[in-house]
């Protein structure tokens, strides 16, 4: 039996520290995993005393396939914001994950790679703005304070964040620094004991509170060698790491002349006039997100009420996540006509993160019956519209391009059984065999034959349909649908049609007139009816009018004897002697006027 | 002697437009019954044998029922060819249009005749009506349960 001779060379690596194993990546790449600190590292750990720090850890933000991108850019509202989009990507962000590990491990058995993609710590958090507050002096400068204890100085104004503390600012920051240990101070006094508090000795405060005192009079630099540790400029980087962060948490944790997280958050409220809100810290904290490849959700794992609007999943109404399973269904082109078991076996949708809006299986089936119903009914329509083509082009213009005298019709068959022109239900088995007899014959004929065909081929086209305004892409299916189009091979052909159709005449103009009189018999007809209507509408109104006056009239001449009538019952208290009184002097006068 | 079937016949014949849509589906089913036909049943209990074949043939019959009736993504002349061609089982579908019959796995299951105790299969028993949490499976089919309150 053969065996190897390779032989380990003498300069073998120092074994691991314990806890920490080997992996061989599927990309061949070597990896050491630890399984208590669920750290990973691709630099071989040394058995020092203080375990390296992950140097890389597993690429965080690996490039996501495009088509997913598309997926999720597809049903968004708009991604113009960063913080909106942020907030969006991170949504689905879990999901990927699992889905671009599952992929690296596409090689052992899609259950496996599962598993281990799960099994595999996610990318640890690195940091979130806890606070903020403004310097004194330093008018738009902020300063915010993050989760693990760093700060950052922010100016709003500029829109520009230093981990470095500029040098005009450094002096408010020290103010600040010794308002919050006084402030400190007098919360221990006041019996406010947490165990942050508590456990910071009580003598440091006062003494750092004496030497910032005096350091007021003095130069702030000398004062930032004295205060130590706080101020020492943090040079952020890319691969910066988990571990250094971990340290540093420590260390700053330990020292206490930083007042303790909870008066912290506390202050900004009485102490943050300007327009420095939490989006602007979020946005801050975004933007250097990106610059470590990571989104938000994944800064922080302990309290998510302080994340950016959405970075933890958008409160989803019913009818959303159901349509966004259905844009799910949509992005992945599943066959509307399958069977909901085979959709389920194949997977592929399990590992989007859409897949996890709906919490139950059968909701998600109910989803995705009613879905592929409407689909199908679409699909339908669209059918419905699509104008009826001639089966034999597509079978025919398939022959052209391969059928040779090679193969006989069984063989050509059994070869191309897959292609659509094959499998079309539209044309029969019988027919095609023919076809394709018949053009392997014609590809035997001399070209001057095929060429006379052709010809009479085009000059049986009626003008109608042929003519000098057609071009070579769409020439008309009585010619696409004939064996004699294909039977030439197409750089001989298409010159030929060309010149075929430069003689071409004109399109008839007959039809045209005989259309253009048809239309406007029809626009005729139809202004014929319009004014039929208007003067309806006109003898109505007239009508109306006349009636109207009428009506009028005959209340008006009503009121009249109503009046009459009112007159002859009014009857006075003098009785009917003053009624014949009245009536006499009437006549009376009427005799003065006859007789003058 | 049997009778010969000509070219002419109903399964030479080309069936109806709708039919490139499923056709692949249908496909999958003819080579999974294949496959489960030429599966060795050395090593297999007897009665285990044919669960596949049934399996098979029910998910086939589904599919084709929900084709029409549920979803109503084919035609009847489509959904008559099928039955006529054997993509689906006729008799089967006739029982799921029944109440109570609606998850039917197999006609063998609701035959009492020529059973012990002249009964259904147990598979027809609802799952809150079975004594203990018994995980029950027929012997005809292998069904686990197909009661229409499962």
């Amino acid at each position: 039996m053969l065996k190897s001779t390779y032989k380990p060379s003498q300069n073998q690596p120092p074994p691991l520290p314990p806890g920490w194993t080997e992996h061989k990546a599927p990309t061949g790449h070597t990896y050491y995993y630890n399984a208590t600190t669920k750290q990973s590292t691709y630099t071989r750990p040394s058995a020092s005393p203080l375990p390296t720090p992950t140097a890389t850890t597993v690429p965080q933000h690996p490039p996501q396939d495009p088509h997913a991108n598309f997926f999720q850019y597809s049903n968004v509202p708009q991604l113009s914001d960063p913080a909106t989009a942020n907030a969006f990507l991170a949504q689905y962000d879990p999901a990927h994950q699992r889905h671009l590990q599952q992929q690296q491990h596409g090689g052992r058995g899609g259950h496996r790679g599962y598993n281990e993609g799960k099994d595999r710590p996610r990318p640890q958090p690195v940091d979130k703005p806890k606070s903020k507050v403004a310097i004194p002096g330093c008018e738009p400068w902020l300063l915010v304070y993050t989760k693990y204890g760093r700060r950052f100085a922010y100016n709003p104004v500029k829109n520009a964040s230093y981990w470095r503390i500029p040098e005009k600012v450094m002096k408010g920051v020290l103010e600040l620094d010794i308002r919050g240990i006084k402030e400190k101070a007098t919360g221990e006094h006041g019996g406010v004991t947490d165990a942050k508090a508590s456990t910071s000795p009580s003598a440091e405060p006062e003494r750092k509170l004496s030497t910032a005192e005096t350091a007021e009079t003095t130069e702030g630099m000398a004062e930032q060698v004295e205060l130590g540790s706080d101020y020492e400029e943090v040079e952020v980087t890319d691969d910066e790491d988990e571990q250094e962060e971990g340290d540093r948490e420590i260390e700053e944790g330990q020292s206490s002349e930083r007042p303790s997280k909870r008066q912290r958050t506390e202050e900004p409220a009485e102490d943050a006039p300007i327009e420095f809100n939490e989006d602007d810290i979020a946005y801050q904290l975004q933007a250097m997100g990106d610059e470590y490849g990571l989104d938000p959700g994944e800064y922080d794992d302990g309290n998510p009420d302080a994340w950016p609007e959405g970075a933890e999943g958008l409160p989803l109404s019913e009818a959303d996540a159901r349509e966004l399973f259905k844009d799910l269904l949509n992005d992945y082109g599943i066959n509307p006509y399958s069977s909901w078991e085979k959709l389920i076996e194949e997977g592929r949708i399990i590992d989007d993160g859409r897949y996890t809006v709906l919490n139950t299986m059968k909701a998600r089936k109910d989803v995705w019956e009613e879905w592929s119903r409407e689909r199908i009914q679409v699909l339908k329509e669209q059918r419905a519209k699509e104008e009826k083509k001639d089966p034999r082009i597509p079978y025919l213009a398939f022959l052209q391009q391969k059928a040779t005298p090679k193969l006989y019709w069984p063989e050509f068959r059994r070869k191309y059984k897959k292609e659509a022109p094959m499998r079309d239900t539209n044309l029969s088995d019988r027919d095609r065999e023919k076809w394709y007899r018949e053009h392997i014959n014609r590809l035997k004929l001399p070209q001057d034959v095929l060429k006379k065909d052709l010809a009479t081929l085009l000059r049986s086209v009626p003008l109608r349909s042929f003519n000098n305004k057609t071009h070579l892409e769409n020439l008309p299916p009585e010619i696409l649908a004939d064996l004699r189009y294909i039977s030439l091979d197409p750089q001989i052909r298409d010159p030929l049609i060309e010149a075929y159709i430069q003689t071409l005449g004109q399109p008839p103009a007959a039809d045209e007139a005989e259309e253009d009189e048809a239309a406007r018999k029809a626009k005729e007809e139809r202004r014929k009816r319009e004014k039929a209507l208007q003067e309806r509408e006109r003898i109505v109104a007239e009508e109306k009018r006349k009636q109207k006056r009428q009506l009028e009239f005959g209340k008006a001449a009503l009121r009249e004897e109503e009046r009459e009538l009112e007159r002859a019952m009014h009857v006075g208290k003098k009785g009917l002697q003053s009624q014949l009184l009245s009536a006499n002097k009437a006549d009376s006068a009427a005799g003065l006027l006859g007789s003058s | 002697m049997p009778p010969i079937r000509s070219l002419g016949s109903s399964r030479n014949k080309k069936p109806p437009a709708g039919f490139e849509d499923i056709r692949d589906d249908l496909e999958i089913f003819n080579i999974k019954m294949k496959d489960a036909q030429n599966t060795p049943t050395n090593n297999i209990p007897k009665h285990q044998a044919q669960w596949p074949i049934f399996q098979i043939a029910h998910q086939r019959s589904r599919y084709v029922y929900e084709l029409y009736y549920e979803k109503e993504a084919i035609s009847k002349q489509l959904y008559d060819w099928l039955l006529k061609n054997g993509y689906a089982d006729a008799m089967l579908i006739a029982k799921w249009k029944k109440q109570g019959y609606e998850k039917l796995c197999c006609l063998r299951c609701i035959q009492t005749k020529e059973t012990n105790f002249q009964s259904t299969c147990v598979c027809r028993v609802p799952k809150a009506q079975l004594k203990d949490e018994q995980d029950v499976q027929c012997v005809s089919c292998g069904c686990r349960g197909c009661a229409s309150s499962d």
